[in-house]
């Protein structure tokens, strides 16, 4: 006997026993579908609702200077922004073609990786910068109503923690993202490598 | 095809590819199951550019090279031996020793050869992984020449 047929006979001796009854498994896939859409509606109510106490809360304080309502906008901005990426609200930029052959599909897979790679590098890096901004530019009417003792200690202050937000957290939140990410997609390219490799 | 048919066909194809690659019984019935719900979900979009079964072939080996994002997954490999051994009282240990061994092959190879002792043309392979026939051809040569070398360690 060759060692083919060993192996194939081998092989086909393999069988999972209990297959899953088919309604069992479209009960499952329906799940699975309804899940996705519950966080979905879940996602987006929550983005809705952040939108609406930011709102309210805002425009109801008086508003003497343009300031305080650039501030609030690039708040609200921030967040949502924020969020909606986190989230990954926009499932056209993550969506893969799984019909397709494995090189295609690793190929689209780390695309998709380095997209997320790139966007959470981005995202952070804007949703720092917008929000500092904003909660400086939304203070500025408050602070003009200060003595000038708490103006300096006040500035010192939200100075001092944009300082440290951008310099220490935002490092930190940028590198606690990409590592998970980047481990993935280096596996992700050590396997795409295997088919390149045309021995 | 109906989604009936193709179950039922497929089924222990699909879990023999899946289980080549992680050699879990559990996670490759998990990830079996994963692809019939994609093949479910995207029946009605099959337009029929391949064949049926190339296309459930590719659907199979993406769920597993999908693996790759779940760190988590304790490898079998990992497993404290009581429980691995546990696991496959009922199994041949020869059947075992052939599953270990693909199982530890790089994981594109592991596909490879899963799809050739699953009886699917090399025509096909190479449609499914990506790669021209020549060198489906080659790969599997090699593969097979070192299974035959660890089952001759084995054996010994």
């Amino acid at each position: 006997m060759s060692a083919e047929v060993d192996l194939k006979a081998l092989w086909n001796k393999e069988e999972a026993k209990d297959m899953p009854d088919t309604k069992e498994l479209l009960k499952k896939a329906d799940r699975v579908r309804k899940l996705t859409r519950i966080k979905l509606i879940t996602q987006t109510l929550i983005l809705l609702a952040t939108v609406a106490v930011l709102l309210t809360v805002g425009f109801r304080i008086d508003h003497e200077q343009v300031t305080t309502v650039i501030g609030l906008v690039l708040m609200i901005i921030a967040i949502v922004s924020y969020l909606a990426v986190a989230n990954q609200l926009l499932p056209m930029l993550f969506k893969s073609d799984i019909g397709g052959s494995s090189q295609d599909y690793l190929n689209q897979l780390i695309r998709i990786k380095r997209k997320n790679e790139f966007i959470n590098k981005v995202m952070i890096n804007i949703y720092f910068g917008l929000l500092s901004l904003g909660v400086f530019l939304y203070s500025l009417q408050f602070v003009k109503r200060m003595s000038t003792g708490w103006e300096v200690f006040y500035y010192v202050m939200v100075f001092g923690w944009m300082g440290f937000s951008w310099f220490w957290s935002r490092p930190r939140g940028v590198k606690k993202k990409q590592k998970p990410l980047n481990d993935i997609i280096e596996r992700l390219e050590a396997v795409n490598k295997q088919l390149g490799d045309s021995d | 095809m109906v989604f009936d048919e193709i179950y039922k066909t497929y089924w222990n194809k699909v879990f023999r590819i899946c289980m080549g690659y992680v050699n879990d019984h559990d996670w490759a019935k998990d990830i079996a199951q994963e692809t019939f719900v994609t093949i479910w979900q995207q029946l009605p979009k099959f337009r029929g550019e391949a064949a049926i079964g190339t296309w459930i072939f590719r659907i199979a080996s993406n769920n597993c090279l999908r693996q790759i994002e779940r760190q988590n997954r304790m490898p079998r490999s990992d497993m404290p031996e009581q429980i691995a051994e546990h696991i496959e009282h009922d199994r041949e240990p020869q059947v075992q020793f052939l599953y270990k061994c693909i199982a530890e092959l790089p994981e594109t190879d592991r596909l490879i050869i899963s799809l050739e002792l699953e009886d699917v043309k090399q025509a096909e392979i190479a449609k499914i992984v990506g790669l021209s026939e020549t060198n489906i051809r080659v790969k599997v040569y090699r593969i097979k020449e070192r299974l035959a070398k660890k089952f001759e360690n084995y054996e010994r």
